[in-house]
């Protein structure tokens, strides 16, 4: 989701009208747009069409206004003039970035604002629709220093060098990747590539390397320009095409003019910008059956042209032409999400759903909640942690090193604190209970939580759990008080229980708990009950004995 | 007011400032210290055991009494010493360089391996004594071998271990066992303790109240409306119990809960929800990834190939789809589920019953720093309705009924918005009494892409909500780590948590 930074004032005077904060929010949400701030005149929109980037910007938000508001209608049609620009695409790129379109607008009056745009649209339409530049990245370049005709070729690390953007020296592709901001930033798009994709005039002056840098003597776009040449390179037609037609309507609603370019290739050339435009038919009982409204023939076909659709009406089908840039069109739904915006939600009458069917809750959640009433009826006070928790809590503290890499573990964690999922809760109990030394004993706590165990048979590669611990903490704590928490909750549950001795050779699975504990097999399931040892508690900064036991429900 | 007779006052003597109400009002513990005591003061723990009360309630009781002017009570700080885990080491064994002239009188001449081990010292025990002993001239050390010198037995006094136990217990110090005490206290052995300790008497009001005590029987009358202590009940931690609550509205409105697994397949997390695979949403900074486990199993083949249709030509769904070659590892790879729709992608795939209406209340996780207003992981109600003939308008029905009956709101208003599984999206802000406007979440209706590829004939209308907020303005927290509340103090006090129709039904009695 982009958020643009647009002027108000501008914004304003392109829409010729002088709007208020109410009527602004009222607007925008023609564009799925919310305001995201508004300090004097930087007005900064969120805009939720992550896959219309004609949108974004503030020609492109008037383009799409001016429609829904009734003043134009259909698809805006834009003038390309036939340009005497050529650009040979060499067929060594094939495997490292393959395609290019190109355009000239010439007679733009470059303005403060304008500027701001272009350079937006080319930063939002890079890094949001062209995948951080690996699908799509934009290059504009001042017309006038060039020598025509271009080509766009793949170079040997060793066969170029050129000042690149901002910088006073020349450096070899590699160099560039190495050293500049932006080749650093993008250099994994052109790792182990056999050449570097370079674009170059007819006197061997360097453009730019796509899709990375411009190079300092063409690629500085200011007030004084007069002529853009604007490419995009990537690997999917589509997706180049968009973003340049993108570019060339706000260039154009800004009174530039378009002139079309010849991108050669071995063997075949194409014109670019084509504006191009798709079909899709939609039928009126579609139309009612998605949206729930009766409507005339007459309110379909203007709404759809308020969302900048040519229609034709034949009988019940409705023609909808759209410009081919609307890649976020994949069928007739999305023309008709259109529609109902024109139309406008909130004069939509919600209609209450009437079906015949019975709500039920999970056994396992009811389960879940007779536990955790019958152990607020034993007096427990339930708590709630976290099932994201570290080693440190898990293992270290509970002297359990041999389980250090037994958890479900993130690779991409916050913060070590918060790096595994939990695999008991005990050592989360300890850890409340060691937050809370300063609070009236006796503490008596629970917790009825998820656990996860690795295993490599399960369909997601784990065992989720859901365990019951009840810990006890206060001076004279013993044995006999769990125990009875223990043995009263088991009865009024009515479950199976017995208890096993901790072998010798178990002790190690066990080395948190003391001396007076014991395994607990709750209805064939598993768990531990007993005193926490002293280094444990140790560890956790407790200053009173804990008992406690935990078995999975 | 209760009016006692004059008659009765004049036959106790009492005199003006003691107040029979008083008396009557005094708790069992007062009652039992107050006859224990006389004008002498006595020590607070000697009272307690005169009057067979627990040092705690011995201590409260007194503290009411005084308050009442029945008792005089004077603190005294008293300097003692108490013996450290070293000094308690001595004392049971003795000193170190006593041990070490002990064992040397014992076995003769030494070397310090064969002493220390054998007189079984420490290297900080065995370091101190050889220092002192070597100090005192007891000893003398030539080519590693020690051996007494014979002074120690010259020497009248030697330090022994009694004379260390000794020395903490006695009160009037001579100036040499001052110098002691000051040398026990150097090496640790001892350490300062000021001991505050309480002397209490009873005044001449507690005189009056104790012979009107033993003279009558007098049944307690209670201050009625007094303060009591609080009792720390068993309770619902605040945020389960809101969730609860929730859980049945929705049952109640027809829905079933679905199964919620925290670790789950891109699979179901964003393929099956026609989100593509070069989405922004799916990179690195956006999800969480896993170490450990990694790969999911994936259901059966025609379930994957009409999925992988969907991405690549749009299958079934008459749609254009993404046009790229889908990759099945990339599906497999495993996550902590991300969104609660990524249940309802499984569940739809598991139970094509139709119409049925389908809840989840998930925790999801995203990498998000904790702090006041972000969770690390939070919890996402989540569902969808799937049936023969729904449309948009019943999409916003049930959001309505939803803004109703779970936020207890007043008006609700619907925005345009963008999800990849759901055209037309909508989000759903609601009028709250209290809150103001508040964006409840996301809802619309599932693609053609995702329903008709999965095999299901009708339509589906899918929401999921965030109800931290709502929650959050439930339980009167401003930070919403409580949500997660590690503060015991604050669960303690934490007041019930309803929903709107329990607290209405509150105001109308």
């Amino acid at each position: 989701m982009p958020t643009l930074t647009l002027s108000k004032s501008d914004f304003d005077k392109l829409l010729g009208k002088k709007t208020n904060r109410d009527e602004l929010e009222e607007l925008l949400e023609y564009v799925k747009g919310e305001i995201d701030s508004l300090n004097q005149d930087e007005l900064k929109v969120d805009c939720k069409e992550t896959n219309r980037p004609d949108l974004w910007s503030t020609e492109g938000i008037i383009r799409e206004l001016k429609a829904r508001t009734g003043k134009e209608k259909g698809i805006k049609k834009y003038a390309v003039e036939k340009g005497d620009i050529k650009i040979y695409v060499d067929k060594n790129l094939e495997k490292v970035r393959p395609k290019s379109v190109c355009a000239v607008v010439k007679g733009i009056k470059i303005t403060e604002e304008l500027l701001i745009q272009l350079i937006q649209i080319q930063e939002k339409v890079c890094e949001g629709f062209g995948r951080k530049r690996k699908e799509a990245a934009m290059g504009l370049y001042d017309l006038d220093v060039m020598t025509p005709p271009l080509y766009y070729k793949g170079f040997k690390d060793n066969e170029i060098e050129f000042v690149p953007l901002d910088y006073k020296v020349a450096m070899r592709p590699s160099e560039i990747l190495l050293q500049h901001d932006k080749g650093k930033a993008y250099a994994h798009l052109l790792k182990d590539v056999p050449v570097y994709p370079i674009i170059i005039d007819s006197k061997n002056v360097v453009a730019s390397m796509p899709p990375i840098i411009n190079s300092n003597i063409t690629g500085k776009v200011s007030e004084k320009t007069k002529n853009l040449f604007i490419e995009v390179t990537g690997s999917k037609q589509d997706s180049i095409e968009t973003a340049l037609e993108v570019m060339c309507m706000a260039l154009a609603d800004r009174g530039g003019k378009i002139y079309s370019c010849e991108v050669i290739y071995e063997k075949e050339t194409i014109i670019s910008p084509k504006f191009l435009t798709n079909k899709i038919t939609l039928t009126k009982s579609e139309i009612e059956k998605v949206t729930g409204l009766k409507l005339s023939n007459d309110e379909i076909k203007d709404l759809l042209e308020k969302a900048r659709y040519d229609v034709q009406v034949k009988g019940y089908d409705f023609i909808c032409e759209y410009p081919a840039y609307r890649l976020d069109i994949f069928q007739a739904v999305d023309v008709i999400e259109d529609l109902l915006i024109s139309y406008g939600f909130n004069k939509i009458e919600p209609q209450k759903i009437v079906m015949n069917v019975v709500g039920s809750e999970r056994a396992d959640k009811k389960y879940e909640e007779f536990v955790r009433a019958a152990c607020v009826g034993l007096g427990l006070q339930e708590i709630q942690t976290f099932n994201l928790t570290s080693k440190e809590i898990q293992c270290e503290k509970m002297n359990l090193p041999n389980e250090i890499d037994s958890f479900v573990e993130i690779s991409n964690p916050v913060s070590i604190n918060y790096q595994i999922m939990r695999k008991r809760l005990s050592p989360s109990l300890l850890s409340f209970l060691s937050k809370n030394k300063n609070q009236e004993f006796p503490q008596n706590i629970f917790e009825v939580g998820n656990c996860l165990e690795l295993n490599e048979k399960a369909e997601n590669g784990v065992n989720q759990k859901t365990n019951l611990c009840v810990a006890l903490t206060h001076s004279n704590v013993n044995f006999t008080e769990i125990k009875s928490i223990f043995v009263t909750l088991c009865e009024y549950l009515d479950l199976k229980y017995n208890f096993e001795k901790i072998t010798e050779k178990e002790k190690s699975n066990y080395s948190f708990l003391g001396q007076n504990s014991i395994k607990i097999k709750v209805n064939g399931k598993t768990g531990y009950m007993g005193e926490i040892d002293k280094k444990v508690e140790e560890n956790f900064g407790l200053k009173k004995p804990v008992y406690l036991f935990e078995f999975e429900l | 007011m209760v009016n006692y007779s004059k008659k009765v006052e004049e036959i106790l003597h009492l005199s003006d400032s003691v107040e029979i109400d008083q008396i009557k009002a005094l708790s069992e513990i007062e009652r039992a210290l107050l006859i224990n005591l006389t004008e002498k003061f006595i020590d607070l723990d000697d009272a307690a055991n005169l009057s067979k009360l627990p040092i705690d309630s011995a201590r409260r009781a007194s503290a009411w009494l005084a308050e009442k002017k029945y008792m005089n009570l004077k603190e005294n700080d008293k300097e003692t010493f108490l013996l450290t885990l070293e000094g308690k080491k001595i004392v049971k064994n003795d000193f170190a360089e006593n041990i070490m002239i002990k064992y040397l009188e014992e076995n003769g001449d030494s070397s310090f391996n064969q002493l220390q081990s054998n007189a079984n010292l420490t290297n900080q025990e065995f370091t101190v004594a050889l220092g002192i002993n070597k100090k005192k001239a007891f000893i003398s050390i030539s080519n590693g071998i020690i051996s007494l010198t014979g002074v120690h037995k010259e020497i009248k006094q030697t330090i022994s271990k009694e004379l260390l136990s000794l020395l903490t217990s006695k009160s009037n110090l001579t100036d040499e066992e001052k110098q002691l005490v000051n040398e026990f206290l150097k090496r640790g052995l001892i350490e300062k303790k000021i001991i505050s300790s309480k002397e209490i008497s009873l005044t001449k009001n507690g005189l009056v109240a104790k012979e009107f005590l033993l003279k009558n029987k007098v049944e307690r009358v209670y201050d009625l409306e007094g303060e009591v202590p609080r009792i720390f009940m068993g309770k619902k931690a605040p945020y389960l119990q809101f969730l609860s609550q929730i859980r049945s509205k929705l049952v109640a409105l027809g829905f079933n809960e679905m199964p919620t697994p925290l670790v789950v397949s891109e699979f179901y997390n964003f393929d099956v929800l026609f989100q593509p695979q070069n989405h922004p949403a799916r990179t690195w900074s956006d999800t969480y990834q896993l170490t450990r486990p990694t790969v999911s199993k994936l259901p059966d083949k025609k379930i994957i190939d009409s999925i992988r249709a969907a991405h690549e030509n749009g299958g079934k769904a008459n749609s254009k789809g993404w046009g790229y070659k889908w990759d099945e590892n990339i599906a497999k790879k495993l996550m902590p589920a991300a969104q609660g729709t990524a249940h309802s992608a499984k569940t739809m795939i598991n139970d094509k019953e139709m119409p049925k209406k389908h809840f989840a209340i998930a925790r999801v996780f995203r990498p998000d720093v904790l702090d006041a207003t972000h969770l690390i992981e939070f919890n996402q109600m989540e569902g969808y309705i799937v049936g023969q003939d729904l449309n948009f308008r019943n999409l916003l029905g049930m959001l309505k009924e939803f803004a109703i009956e779970i936020a207890g709101a007043e008006k609700v208003k619907f925005f345009p918005d963008y999800y990849p599984f759901t055209e037309p999206s909508v989000q759903l802000s609601a009028k709250h009494p209290d809150l103001g406007w508040v964006e409840l979440g996301g809802a619309g209706m599932f693609r053609p892409e995702i329903l008709k590829n999965i095999g299901i004939d009708g339509q589906a209308i899918a929401w999921g909500f965030g109800i931290d907020r709502l929650a959050m303005f439930k339980l009167g927290i401003k930070d919403i780590r409580y949500l997660f509340a590690e503060d015991l103090g604050y669960l303690r006090k934490a007041p019930a948590v309803m929903l709107d129709d329990v607290r209405s039904y509150l105001c109308q009695h």
